[in-house]
């Protein structure tokens, strides 16, 4: 056993640690202060399989492997995860044998695990506590091996991150013996507040309690011309749960309702009755947090959920009532799910969403990002309906009919809640400064804004002819005439 | 601090090797060292403690 134990500290020592010093000394190839944490882990171990060696299988021993093994998985992940995800052989630094080193030191240490494990399991149960003793003679070569390397790496820690209070760094430079080249630093890894999530600490919204300044006077854009709401409509077909978007379909006059619970409503052209409603179950599959968008893709409905999430329905009188239970806690029978995704973004990966449009000339649904306190930024992504996958995204810019009210200030710090798209135009509302903005999809300029003073809560946009319907949470409709569809403005305009 | 983390290890190895009676002190020099690492690694990782994914 005790040879057996030698041979794996030998290996362990000779090969992924004595093999990374030979990749910097020889190539050039230095760690970043991640990588020097995991080679000094492997280091550590193998320390351990020495201190076994010379005293026998202690608990405190094992008890250190098995913190040092798990520690280590903890760190592969955390470093790996910086790579993973990357396009299809991007990564940090060279891989060896087709893998980086980070991820192999997660390879290791779980081999780690798993070697302590079958130790344990090989151990006798009456092995006798004893004192120091010969370690025999491959247990000196371990020894002696194990000085050697870890004096190299020693030597490359010095030359490559230098003496305390430096440490090591996230780019390092390659290897040098030349002390000109020696680069020593520890501001940049200090620099930054501890965080459990980083960026990825991104609050949820809910579309149906968002909490904003309304006023147009003090929202980023200036000498905002008014919109006046023409009329009121209101559903008054009964909702299962709060409003939470709305689209309406030019071919049949209907309009497509979602609400906070998961219900999905097909309502008349009148908005007094539920024709077709289902209960989405969103724990199935895809996790969908709350319902935000809706759209009419011809006869295809799209719901989408704050997260990116969708689902695609259509009416189907012989839907399978027994395939469906799957999709629905509640149905009227008359709908079938067809499918049910994510839409993934490059932009907006840690932002929600609280709008879907669709562009029927370019077939492409749209989603708008709403701003967090981490990721201020509007970010209108555009996915092919045919593969659902990303095929444009932009940040919108300003056209130059309009004006930031400040300098400073950015259409950033709009929350659209509703959007619409008509004629290659994207029109979005904005719960923040109760502002229309008007997006041109092929110049990717807001060419126009607008103050609609008196909504409230609006959750959702829907187009009508020359009309916008602004949703709101209580249900009710507030009526614009759309802006390049006819006379539309008021004289008046909102001036900070 | 890589550098005299490594000092550390070298010196508890060598405690191991030439003097076994020091079994706490190197075991000790082991702890330490351990400690280390796990504040660099820390350190280096301080602004987003866990894999930057869903959770």
């Amino acid at each position: 056993m005790r040879t057996v134990l030698a041979w794996v500290v030998i290996v362990l020592i000779a090969v992924p640690v004595g093999g990374a010093v030979l990749l910097g000394v020889v190539y050039g190839e230095s760690p970043c202060i991640l990588c020097w944490a995991q080679r000094t882990s492997m280091v550590l171990i193998a320390l351990v399989g020495l201190f076994v060696l010379r005293y026998g299988p202690r608990p405190r021993y094992i008890g250190l492997v098995v913190l040092l093994g798990t520690w280590g998985v903890y760190m592969a992940l955390r470093h790996s995860a910086l790579h993973l995800a990357r396009d299809v052989g991007q990564g940090f630094a060279a891989p060896y044998f087709g893998i980086h080193t980070y991820a192999w030191a997660g390879f290791i240490h779980f081999v780690v695990l798993v070697a302590v494990a079958v130790l344990l399991v090989l151990l006798r149960e009456d092995a006798p506590s004893y004192g120091p003793r010969a370690t025999g003679r491959v247990g000196r070569l371990a020894i002696g091996l194990f000085l050697v390397v870890v004096g190299a790496n020693t030597l490359q820690a010095f030359i490559t991150t230098g003496p305390p209070p430096f440490i090591g760094q996230a780019d390092p430079v390659r290897f040098s013996l030349n002390p000109r080249h020696w680069v020593w630093m520890y501001q940049d890894e200090v620099r930054g507040r501890i965080s459990l999530r980083g960026s990825w600490t991104v609050p949820r919204p809910d579309p149906t309690a968002v909490e904003v300044d309304a006023d147009p006077a003090n929202g980023p854009l200036a000498n905002l011309p008014v919109l006046d709401i023409t009329r009121r409509l209101a559903i008054t077909a009964p909702l299962g749960g709060t409003l939470t978007g709305l689209a309406h379909d030019p071919a049949t006059g209907r309009f497509l309702a979602v609400t906070d619970h998961y219900g999905v409503y097909l309502l008349d052209s009148a908005l007094s009755r539920v024709e077709h409603r289902v209960l989405l179950d969103h724990q199935y599959s895809i996790d969908l947090t709350t319902l935000a968008g809706a759209a009419f893709l011809g006869d295809t409905l799209a719901v989408l959920a704050t997260n990116k999430s969708y689902v695609l329905l259509r009416l189907d009188p012989a839907a399978d009532p027994d395939r469906e239970w799957r999709h629905f806690r509640e149905t009227d029978g008359g709908v079938t799910e067809l499918r049910r995704s994510r839409f993934a973004t490059e932009r907006a990966r840690q932002m929600y969403v609280l709008s879907l449009a669709y562009d029927r000339q370019a077939d492409e649904l749209i989603t708008v990002t709403v701003p967090s306190p981490r990721h201020r930024r509007m970010v209108v992504s555009r996915f092919d309906r045919g593969d659902r996958l990303l095929s444009s995204e932009f940040e919108p810019r300003l056209g130059t009919n309009v004006t930031p009210s400040d300098s400073g200030r950015t259409l950033a710090e709009y929350v659209v809640t509703g959007a619409v798209a008509v004629d290659r135009t994207l029109y979005a509302v904005s719960a923040a400064y109760s502002t229309l903005l008007v997006t041109d999809l092929d110049t990717k300029l807001v060419t126009a804004a607008y103050a609609v003073p008196g909504i409230e809560r609006p959750v959702g946009l829907a187009a009508r002819g020359s009309e916008l319907l602004v949703a709101q949470a209580d249900g009710r409709i507030a009526v614009i005439e759309r802006p390049g569809a006819g006379s539309a403005t008021s004289e008046q305009t909102v001036r900070r | 601090m890589e550098f005299l983390n490594f000092l550390i290890i070298l010196v508890a190895a060598w405690l191991l090797w030439r003097r076994p009676d020091k079994e706490r002190l190197a075991f000790g020099l082991l702890i330490v060292s351990c400690i280390i690492m796990a504040v660099l690694f820390l350190i280096g990782t301080h602004t987003s403690l866990v894999p930057g994914l869903n959770l």
